[in-house]
C-alpha cells in the first residue's frame, strides 16, 4: 500500500541539540587525542605506542558516535513524548522511510570502517609480519609459571625475563601443558602459548623499567597466580651482566636455546621421555602421531625411522637418525611444504637428541 | 492433518478442540502458547539460578585475595554461570520463548509447523539444566564457557556432563530452528507476503537457519570432547597428536552465530516496542529486516576474530577482521532506524518503552565495544580481560537481557490477560539500569590496565574498583528481584488488559488475552504491513475474534 509521506522539517530544536552534540563530540574527542594513555599504563616496546596510537582513534571516533547516539535518543525521547494535553491515543509523524537520510547513515560508516580497516592493518602489519631479527628468547607456559630461554644459556630461567633496551626482539612462545597467553600490558600485546605450536612477538623493548606478566588465558586452578613473574627492560649494561651472571651459573646444564648449528648431536644422550614432551610441545601443531599418509602440515611420524615403505624422509635422504637430526637443525623446504630451523623452533643439539631418541621408539 | 497450501485461509485451517487434562494441557503440551511459556518460565528460573552464581563471582572478587570460595570452587562457579546464561537463559527465552509464543500468532498461524517436535524440543532443555547443575555434585566443569581443551581435558567428571547437557539443550534448540523456519515459509497467513511479516517474524526467521546450522557445529565439538574426555579418542590432546585449536574453530563457528541468536530476536523485539509506543510506522522497515538476514548471514563468516591471539596464520587474520567491522554497518543501520522511528512520535512512557530506550545505549555501547575488538592490534591488548567481559555483558545484559524485559513488560497482557504493575516496573528499569552500568563500565578499565578474567584473586590495585562493580551489581540484582515478584503478583492481581491494550496493530493484538488454543476462529486475510498507525487494522476475516460466535471445530475433529 502507497502512503503519502508527510512534509518533514528538522526544527530548531533538532539543530540546536546537533550543535551542541558536535561540541560534546568534539571536546571528547579533543580528550582522547591528548589523554596521558602512557601515564596510566606505561609503553614498555615500540608497538605499545602504535597499538596505543588506534586505540586513540577508536576510542575517539567510538565516544562521538557515542555521544551521538545517546545524545539525539534522549533528546528524542523527551521531545516527542506524549503530551499531558495530547489525546490518550495521539500518533506521531506517520513517516515510513527516507531515501537520502538511509543512504547517507549506510554510506557515512562505511567509510569510517575502510579508513580504520586500513588504518588497523597498517599497524596489523607492523607488528604480525615484523622481520625476525635481533634477541631470540623463547617462554614457556606452564601450570602456574612461566620459564625463559636464552641463547647460549643453558636451562630454563625462572624468576624473570630481562632485555635490553632499544634492540630488536623475537619473542617464541610455546607451551608445556595447557593453553596459556603471554601478556604484558605494558606491551600491549598478548600472544597464546598453544602446546604444539610456536607463537612469535616480535618488538624493541623502549622504557627501562619493571612490568609485569599475565597469563590472560584459564589454565587450570591457580590461573589467576600467573601474574607474578616480570619482564624487565634493562639498559644494556645491566643486561650484560645479568646474561653473564645466568650463563655462569647455568653452565652444567645442556639445553641452551640455539643458534643454528651443524654441531654433531649426540644421540646417546638422547632421553625419549623429555622428546615426548618436546614434541607435544613443539611438533604435533605439523604432525600426527600417525601413519606417514597421515599429513596435517607435514607428513604424519609414527615409525618414522622404521617404515618400510617408506625408506626415504621426505627430502630423499635415508631415514636415519643423522638425517632426522639434520632436519631438524636445517629445516626443511619443498613438496611437502616448509619447517623451520632449529632457532627457529627453539630446539638446542640436547633438544634433538632427545627428539630423534623419542621418535626411534615410534614403531 | 491434511496440509494443503490451497485451503482457505492459507494452509492448516482446521480446529483441533483443546486437550483436556492438566498433563495434556499444561506439561506435555503441544500449544506453541504453553510451549512459549514454559520456555520463559523455565529460563527465568535457571536464571535466578545463574544470577545467584554472578553474585557469588561478585563477592568473591570484592577481595583482591579472594578467599570466599576456593579457586577450584570459584572457577567451577562462573563456568556455570556462563553456561547457563548463554544456554539455558537467553537462547532459549528468546527463541523457544518468545519466539513460540509471539511469531505463530503474529503471522495468524493456529500452531507451528510442527507442535509435537517443539514439545520435544522443550523438554530436552529442563533435563539438560538439571544435568549441568548436577555436575556441581560430581565437580563441575571449571574451563569456563568455552570449556578450551586441553584445560578442559583436565577437568572433573563434570565436565563431561557438561558436553552432554549442552548437546542435549542444542538438540532442543536446533530442532526449534527447523520448526521455526518451516512456519514462517509454510505457515504465514494468506496475503502476508515478505513485505508484510512484522519485523518481529522478520527477526526468527532470520535467526531460525543460524540456529540450526550453528548448532550442529557445536554438537560436533561437544561430541567430540566428550569421545576424548571419556574414551581417549584424540581430538584436542596434542601430546597425542590432536589439535587444541580444533576445539576453538568449531566452537566459535557456533558461538559467535550464537551472539546473533541471542540478539536478533531482541532486535525483532525492539522493532516491535518502538513502533507501538512512539505511534508511528517503524522507520526504514525494509533495511530493518534486510539488515536481520544480512547480519544472519555475515555472522558465520568472523568466527575466527575471536582467535587473534592463538595463532592463525597471518593473512588468515584479515579477512575476519574486515567481516567483523562490516557488521557494524547492518547494525548500524538497524540503530539509526530505530532512533529516527522515535523522532516525531508521541512516545508513551510504558515500562516497556523504556526498556527498549535504554536497549539502544546500551546495546550501542556493547557495539562500539565490538568494533574496539575487531580490530586486532587492540584485540591484541584486550583479549582474555576484563575488557571482553564488559563486553560481552553490554552485548547480553545490556542488549538481550534489557530486550526481554521490554518484551516481558509489552507481551505479558498477552500471556496473562493482566498488566504488570507499571509503577514497580519502573522501579526495576531504574534501579537494572543504574546497576548495570555501574557493573559493568568500569569493566572496561579494568581490563585495560590488566586484570585478567576468569581469575579467582588479582591485583591488589584493582581492589576499589572491583568492590564498586559489586555493589551495583546487588543493585542489579535487587531490580531484577523486584521484576520477578511483578510477574508473580502480576498473573493473580495485575490490572486487566483487554485484548490490546497497547493498541499495538499486528495480528496477536487483535485476538483475545490469553488467546484460545485455537489462536483464530478464521484463519485472518493480511492486506497490508502493520506499521501504518494512519490507517485502520489491515487484516480481514477478524470480526468473529472477540465475539461469543462458536468455535468452527469440524464434526469428527479429533
Amino acid at each position: 500500500m502507497e502512503h503519502r509521506e508527510p512534509a518533514v522539517h528538522l526544527g530548531r530544536g533538532f539543530w540546536s541539540v546537533t550543535f551542541a552534540l558536535a561540541i560534546v563530540a568534539a571536546l571528547s574527542i579533543y580528550a582522547w587525542v591528548v589523554a596521558p594513555i602512557a601515564g596510566w599504563l606505561p609503553e614498555a616496546a615500540n608497538k605499545a605506542q602504535q597499538i596505543d596510537a588506534l586505540f586513540r582513534f577508536l576510542a575517539a571516533s567510538g565516544t562521538a558516535l557515542f555521544v551521538f547516539v545517546v545524545g539525539y535518543l534522549l533528546y528524542f525521547a523527551i521531545a516527542f513524548r506524549r503530551r499531558a494535553n495530547d489525546p490518550p491515543d495521539a500518533l506521531g509523524v506517520q513517516i515510513h522511510d527516507n531515501n537520502a537520510l538511509e543512504f547517507w547513515w549506510t554510506l557515512i560508516p562505511t567509510v569510517f570502517l575502510v579508513i580504520l580497516v586500513v588504518f588497523s592493518i597498517k599497524i596489523w602489519a607492523g607488528i604480525e609480519l615484523g622481520p625476525n631479527t635481533g634477541l631470540t628468547v623463547e617462554a614457556i607456559g606452564h601450570q602456574w609459571y612461566f620459564t625463559f630461554r636464552y641463547p647460549q644459556i643453558n636451562g630454563e630461567i625462572t624468576n624473570a625475563m630481562h632485555l635490553p633496551v632499544g634492540q630488536p626482539v623475537t619473542l617464541r612462545l610455546t607451551s608445556a601443558d595447557v593453553i596459556h597467553s603471554f601478556w604484558v600490558p605494558g606491551m600491549r600485546m598478548k600472544a597464546d602459548m598453544v602446546p604444539g605450536l610456536i607463537n612469535t612477538l616480535h618488538f624493541t623493548p623502549k622504557r627501562v623499567g619493571r612490568y609485569q606478566i599475565i597469563c590472560a588465558e584459564f589454565c587450570g586452578t591457580l590461573h589467576g597466580e600467573m601474574d607474578k613473574q616480570w619482564f624487565v627492560v634493562d639498559p644494556p649494561v645491566k643486561y650484560a651482566a645479568w646474561y653473564d651472571a645466568w650463563q655462569k651459573k647455568n653452565s652444567t646444564a645442556s639445553n641452551a636455546l640455539p643458534v643454528q648449528s651443524n654441531a654433531r648431536v649426540a644421540f646417546g644422550a638422547g632421553d625419549a621421555k623429555i622428546g615426548k614432551q618436546l614434541f607435544s610441545q613443539k611438533c604435533t601443531a605439523c604432525h600426527a602421531l600417525g601413519p606417514f599418509s597421515q599429513r596435517i602440515v607435514g607428513p604424519g611420524l609414527l615409525g618414522v625411522l622404521h617404515d618400510p615403505a617408506h625408506p626415504n624422509l621426505v627430502n630423499g635422504d635415508k631415514a636415519t637418525r643423522e638425517n632426522v637430526a639434520e632436519i631438524l637443525q636445517n629445516g626443511y623446504k619443498g613438496d611437502m611444504g616448509q619447517m623451520p630451523n632449529q632457532t627457529a623452533n627453539a630446539l638446542s643439539n640436547t633438544d634433538i637428541a632427545n627428539l630423534v631418541a623419542y621418535l626411534n621408539t615410534l614403531k | 492433518m491434511a496440509v494443503t497450501a490451497s485451503q482457505p485461509g492459507g494452509i492448516a485451517d482446521h480446529i483441533h478442540p483443546e486437550p483436556q487434562g492438566f498433563i495434556r494441557k499444561y506439561v506435555f503440551s503441544i500449544d506453541h502458547k504453553i510451549i512459549g511459556i514454559q520456555y520463559i518460565v523455565t529460563s527465568f528460573v535457571f536464571m535466578v539460578l545463574g544470577g545467584l552464581l554472578a553474585e557469588l563471582i561478585r563477592i568473591q572478587l570484592m577481595n583482591a585475595n579472594g578467599g570466599f570460595m576456593t579457586p577450584d570452587t570459584y572457577n567451577e562457579v562462573y563456568t556455570i554461570h556462563g553456561s547457563t546464561m548463554v544456554w539455558l537463559v537467553i537462547v532459549p527465552m528468546v527463541t523457544g520463548g518468545f519466539g513460540n509464543f509471539v511469531f505463530p500468532l503474529q503471522i495468524g498461524a493456529r500452531d507451528v509447523a510442527f507442535p509435537w517436535l517443539n514439545m520435544v524440543s522443550f523438554w530436552m532443555f529442563p533435563p539438560a539444566g538439571l544435568l549441568l547443575y548436577a555436575s556441581f555434585l560430581v565437580g563441575a566443569p571449571v574451563a569456563g564457557w568455552t570449556e578450551y581443551p586441553p584445560v578442559s581435558l583436565q577437568g572433573g567428571p563434570g565436565t563431561s556432563m557438561w558436553c552432554a547437557a549442552i548437546f542435549l539443550v542444542g538438540v532442543g534448540t536446533t530442532l526449534t530452528g527447523i520448526n521455526f523456519l518451516v512456519t514462517a515459509l509454510k505457515m504465514r497467513a494468506p496475503g502476508m507476503t515478505f513485505t508484510r511479516m512484522p519485523l518481529f517474524v522478520w527477526a526468527q526467521f532470520a535467526t531460525a537457519p543460524l540456529v540450526m546450522i550453528a548448532t550442529t557445529a557445536l554438537a560436533a565439538a561437544l561430541a567430540a570432547l566428550f569421545m576424548e574426555r571419556q574414551f581417549g579418542v584424540p581430538f584436542y590432546d596434542p601430546t597425542k597428536g590432536g589439535s587444541p585449536l580444533l576445539w576453538q574453530h568449531m566452537f566459535w563457528f557456533y558461538s559467535h552465530p550464537a551472539v546473533y541468536i541471542m540478539i536478533l530476536p531482541v532486535f525483532g523485539i525492539i522493532s516491535e516496542v518502538f513502533p507501538t509506543f512512539a505511534r508511528k510506522p517503524i522507520f526504514g522497515y525494509k533495511m530493518i529486516a534486510f539488515s536481520s538476514i544480512s547480519i544472519a548471514l555475515l555472522g558465520f563468516m568472523v568466527w575466527a576474530h575471536h582467535m587473534f591471539t592463538s595463532g592463525l596464520a597471518p593473512f588468515l587474520q584479515l579477512p575476519f577482521m574486515i567481516m567483523t567491522m562490516v557488521i557494524a554497518i547492518p547494525t548500524g543501520i538497524k540503530v539509526f532506524s530505530w532512533l529516527a522511528t522515535l523522532w516525531g512520535g508521541k512516545i508513551q512512557y510504558t515500562t516497556a518503552m523504556l526498556f527498549a530506550i535504554a536497549f539502544i545505549a546500551t546495546f550501542t555501547l556493547g557495539g562500539i565495544s565490538g568494533v574496539f575488538l575487531a580490530a586486532i592490534p587492540f584485540d591484541l591488548w584486550a583479549h582474555g580481560t576484563y575488557f571482553i567481559v564488559a563486553h560481552i555483558h553490554y552485548v547480553l545484559v545490556g542488549g538481550s537481557l534489557t530486550g526481554i524485559f521490554a518484551g516481558m513488560f509489552y507481551w505479558y497482557p498477552k500471556m496473562t490477560g493482566r498488566f504488570m504493575n507499571e509503577t514497580l516496573g519502573r522501579w526495576t528499569f531504574w534501579l537494572f539500569v543504574i546497576g548495570l552500568n555501574g557493573t559493568f563500565v568500569p569493566m572496561h578499565w579494568l581490563g585495560l590496565m590488566g586484570m585478567p578474567r576468569r581469575v579467582a584473586e588479582y591485583d591488589p590495585q584493582f581492589q576499589t574498583i572491583n568492590r564498586v562493580e559489586s555493589l551495583f551489581s546487588f543493585v542489579m540484582t535487587f531490580a531484577i528481584l523486584l521484576f520477578f515478584i511483578n510477574a508473580l503478583w502480576s498473573i493473580r492481581h495485575g490490572k486487566r488488559a483487554g485484548h490490546n491494550p497497547w493498541h499495538a496493530r499486528t495480528l496477536e493484538w487483535q485476538i483475545p488475552s490469553p488467546p484460545p488454543y485455537y489462536n483464530f476462529k478464521h484463519i485472518p486475510t493480511v492486506l497490508a504491513n502493520p506499521y501504518a498507525f494512519d490507517e485502520p487494522v489491515p487484516y480481514a476475516g477478524l470480526e468473529d475474534e472477540l465475539t461469543d460466535s462458536p468455535v468452527p471445530i469440524p464434526a469428527g475433529a479429533h
